[in-house]
């Protein structure tokens, strides 16, 4: 964590700073590492790039998108939407609970986030195969294409996901680490492969 | 974790939620199966959309406690992202190739 009045942080080591309501409201800071919020804004303006890609393909074959669009369960997409927002929440949580130096509160919010990215990741394949069972594969059109495409991105995040919630628990696991700047960069990467799913559902579930 | 703080937290994750089922509402209108492009669908979707992503950036992502800096670029982001989407729609929808 990192002040706007340019204090250094300790970079390695126990960076144990819980934070009271005053410093919450009055002090500007980075959460987590600002390299991580150089790869988040990176990482979302590729995405818009594909986005966009996706919507000039789209706005060319209205019908075909619509028609294919159909055979996705909208329901599906909510419920992944609602898994992915709640493991956000608990990620959240399980900063504000390292911050105050309730650790075996933020252990249990980063297993709970870790539980609701595995629901999720659960989902996408059972949804994956439906679509295949049912005929639609990568190439069966243009829909389909931008559809696994998208999606496959998303999931090799959320693997990467896993990786970094596994370095916050092994940092919540012990006093001798237990760094709330790492704590906060994993959280970042995590929110991130939530913010990005929220277009995507937008994309390829809802718009007409 | 102080009260303040988890109840803020339940606050927005509840209109997260609330906000999705809107979109759940949203994308079940006019028959789904009708395949019919629907501009104000679409704004609707995408609009909810990045409400959301902005809410993840500054009440998750803790923006809101930033430097002015990144919580002019997320939403710099965000503007941008909305514009060029929308845009792509209504002027691909305009200039169809296949429109004759």
């Amino acid at each position: 964590m990192m002040n706007a009045a340019g204090a250094g942080s300790p970079q390695h080591g126990v960076d144990v700073r819980p934070v009271s309501k005053h410093s919450e409201k009055s002090e500007a800071y980075v959460p987590g590492q600002p390299d991580m919020w150089a790869f988040v804004l990176f990482e979302s303006f590729l995405f818009t790039g594909y986005f966009l890609v996706y919507m000039v393909c789209r706005t060319q074959s209205p019908e075909l998108f619509l028609r294919s669009q159909a055979e996705l369960d909208l329901r599906i997409g909510t419920f992944n939407t609602l898994v992915l927002l709640t493991s956000s929440w608990t990620m959240a949580r399980c900063v504000k609970a390292a911050r105050e130096g309730s650790f075996p509160s933020a252990s249990t919010n980063a297993f709970l986030t870790m539980l609701f990215g595995f629901v999720f990741l659960v989902s996408k394949v059972s949804e994956w195969a439906q679509e295949i069972r049912k005929g639609f594969g990568f190439s069966s059109n243009e829909f389909f294409s931008f559809y696994y495409f998208l999606t496959a991105i998303h999931f090799l995040h959320l693997l990467i996901g896993f990786v970094v919630l596994g370095v916050v628990v092994h940092q919540l696991s012990s006093p001798a680490r237990r760094s709330q700047e790492l704590i906060e960069t994993g959280a970042t990467y995590w929110h991130t492969i939530d913010f990005l799913w929220v277009i995507i559902f937008s994309l390829l579930y809802v718009m007409r | 974790m102080s009260a303040g703080f988890g109840k803020r937290l339940l606050v927005v994750w509840l209109a997260l939620c609330a906000i999705t089922i809107v979109s759940l509402i949203v994308g079940s209108l006019e028959g789904r199966a009708a395949h019919v492009p629907n501009a104000a669908i679409t704004s609707s979707a995408i609009g909810i959309a990045l409400v959301k992503v902005r809410i993840i950036f500054r009440e998750f992502m803790e923006v809101r406690h930033a430097p002015v800096s990144l919580c002019r670029l997320t939403d710099a982001w965000v503007l941008l992202t909305a514009v060029s989407l929308l845009g792509v729609y209504f002027l691909g929808m305009a200039f169809r190739m296949d429109a004759g």
